[in-house]
């Protein structure tokens, strides 16, 4: 470890050898960088990365049986061990004889306070957080821990698997690149130490991040990341810029990637390119297989339902909201985790699949002056309101209509100045405050013809 | 206390073995298979004494987040409060305090099996029965019954406080430990949502 390393680089990149030191600087003081405006790292204690590959080497052999069924040993561990040590699902009483027999739980419950969600036992000086605003429009803080975060890579495995691609990104190698495309973003450089402290470089294409936009294209050539990651919006960017590399493979998360962006991405660049269904509550849930034309679900302890508006589980292969119990972040455990999207629990050639998945579909908005934006800064422009819940709509004569919900006390002046900031101060702009939340709120929809990507 | 009533075995004896129909799942909106409003009616019949439909629709569970545990509960005691040993010796308010109010209190913190399961807790929910009733039990004196039927409610009360402060403290510590810098930073996804 370099003793002139300040206490938060030793802390985010625990064990740096001089190598992964390197990595790190070129990355960030190569000519072409962008202006990395962040800090972050893997957080990884050297003792921990046997287990982490331990546990992708048990991700990648596994078999996925998502029934809600208490006969699976590890599930009723789970309900048992959730209904004892954590203190929302603490008020639910003993184990059930059957899933079913458990509330649902809902967005909103884990937005009043994660802090519930818990577990008693779980230590605290390693806890981080993940930040969303996903499809309700309810801002969410998830607890999490580097453990989890590093566990992410596992399923990316075994995601790209199925697609004939292994990873061999290694030491002196860039192993991702996540882009985003956003007006602001949080970019920083790290190295993977579970492969060799290979890099990870997270940037954001949008022009106000580079000295010049020029240096996207050869930024990224130089670097050659085995996988480029990010949402629909961030990969139609990156078909705008011109660079020769081409990545092993894409994976599209965050939002629906609609099939005319896939083609296009996959032409491009002449590799897989994967949609994965990932939600910041439950990590990487399922991948779209084109032979399947289906999700097929990656995690091993991750139980299924497709639940009715009452939370009760609908017949089998029919369609209704998916519910998750399980999975892999052990500082918020999901009993029954009602995610908002919809699809039909299927069994397609022996594996099982979401099928029909309705997902986040990506909205970008125009401005005033005619450009384009990701719904992402909206959500970034918004943030100091804590708003609870809100919906933006773009008619197709380019007006806006704002809705917030149970808003309590918000400046909607500020607001209102916030997003003219954002879309112009001649904006046509209608906001509505309405006191009570909504169930069912589609955050970001855009009228306009190129509203939706792909 | 002045009426010596049953031995204390006998009611914990019968919480240990309260018959499976009774530890169903709460009958809440569409789902589970004991309607407790049913079952309570039951109860106050078997004392002869009746209570109004408002009295009664308390019981009839709408959230299964918060109600599903106390009517487990209140399950549990109608099953403890039929043995023919405290039949009639109970009045209607007291019995709806019992099934409703107690009940409620006491799951706030304790899964309702626990009362099936637990020694302590048996004898915890035996000793509030013979209370209610103004019963001891067989064989233990006026002063006795008194000291550890108090000694049994404030230990739980006791239990009940501190572990309310334990977990106010817990939750104020994750939220600080959430908004630390480290914290916000996160850690490296190699996609992100």
């Amino acid at each position: 470890m370099d003793p002139s390393m300040s206490p938060e680089d030793a802390d985010r990149y625990p064990g740096l050898t001089p190598a992964g030191a390197q990595m790190l600087e070129w990355m960030r003081e190569h000519p072409h960088a962008p202006i990395y405006r962040n800090a972050s790292g893997h957080r990884l204690l050297p003792d921990e990365l046997p287990g982490i590959q331990a546990f992708a080497a048990e991700v990648r052999r596994a078999e996925v049986d998502p029934r809600a069924d208490l006969t699976q040993p590890w599930l009723r561990e789970y309900i048992a061990q959730a209904l004892a040590r954590v203190p929302h699902y603490r008020r639910y009483g003993s184990p059930p004889d059957q899933l079913a027999d458990l509330p649902t739980l809902t967005r909103g419950d884990l937005a009043r306070d994660v802090a519930q969600f818990v577990p008693d036992d779980q230590p605290l000086d390693r806890l981080i957080n993940f930040r969303t605003t996903g499809l309700t429009g309810q801002p969410l803080l998830i607890a999490s821990h580097p453990l989890v975060a590093a566990r992410y890579l596992a399923f990316h495995q075994r995601a790209l698997a199925r697609f004939g691609i292994e990873l061999t990104s290694g030491p002196g190698d860039v192993g991702v690149m996540l882009v985003g495309w956003q007006q602001r973003c949080f970019t920083y450089v790290s190295v993977t130490p579970q492969r060799g402290e290979c890099g990870l470089a997270k940037i954001n294409l949008h022009e106000c991040d580079w000295r010049d936009p020029a240096d996207r294209g050869p930024y990224i050539d130089a670097l050659r990341p085995e996988l480029m990651t990010g949402d629909p919006l961030s990969l139609a960017a990156l078909l705008g810029i011109e660079f020769d590399h081409q990545p092993r493979a894409i994976m599209s998360t965050s939002m629906a990637l609609l099939p005319g962006l896939r083609a296009a991405l996959a032409q491009r660049f002449d590799c897989p390119v994967l949609d994965l269904y990932s939600l910041n509550e439950a990590g990487p849930i399922a991948v779209f297989d084109p032979a399947l034309d289906a999700h097929v679900l990656l995690q091993t302890q991750m139980a299924v339902e497709i639940v009715n508006a009452a939370g009760d589980p609908v017949a089998e292969g029919e369609r209704g909201e998916i519910a998750l119990t399980g999975g892999f972040n052990f500082c918020l455990p999901l009993l029954r985790y009602r995610t908002g999207d919809h699809a039909s629990l299927e069994r397609r050639d022996g594996e099982w699949v979401l099928a029909g998945l309705a997902g986040r579909a990506p909205v970008r908005f125009r401005t005033g002056s005619g450009e384009w934006i990701n719904n992402i800064d909206v959500t970034h422009a918004l943030k100091p309101f804590a708003l609870p819940q809100y919906a933006l709509l773009q008619r197709a004569d380019g007006g806006l209509e704002f809705d917030v919900h149970s808003h309590h006390g918000a400046d909607l002046d500020a607001v209102d100045a916030a997003l003219r900031g954002l879309f112009g101060a001649e904006a046509s702009l209608q906001i509505a405050a309405h006191p009570e939340p909504c169930d069912k709120v589609v955050q970001y929809r855009s009228e306009l013809a190129d509203g939706a990507v792909g | 206390m002045n009426t010596e009533g049953p031995p204390l075995e006998q009611l914990t004896r019968r919480l240990l073995e309260t018959p499976t129909p009774f530890l169903g799942e709460p009958r809440i909106g569409t789902h589970g298979s004991v309607h407790v409003t049913a079952l309570v009616a039951d109860v106050l019949a078997a004392f002869g004494v009746s209570a109004g439909p408002d009295a009664l629709k308390r019981f009839d569970a709408r959230d299964r987040t918060k109600e599903r545990n106390p009517r487990l509960l209140t399950q549990i005691l109608c099953w403890l409060l039929t043995d023919p040993s405290l039949r009639g010796k109970i009045g209607a308010d007291e019995l709806l305090r019992l099934l409703f109010d107690e009940a409620n209190a006491l799951a706030a913190q304790v899964a309702a099996r626990e009362f099936v399961d637990n020694d302590e807790r048996r004898e915890e929910l035996a000793r509030m029965a013979l209370s209610s009733a103004g019963l001891r039990p067989a064989g233990e004196s006026r002063n006795v019954a008194e000291d550890r039927w108090l000694a049994v409610s404030s230990r739980e009360r006791t239990r009940l406080a501190a572990a309310s402060r334990a977990a106010e403290e817990r939750a104020r510590q994750i939220r600080e430990a959430l908004a630390r810098k480290a914290a916000e930073e996160s850690a490296d996804k190699w996609s992100r949502e």
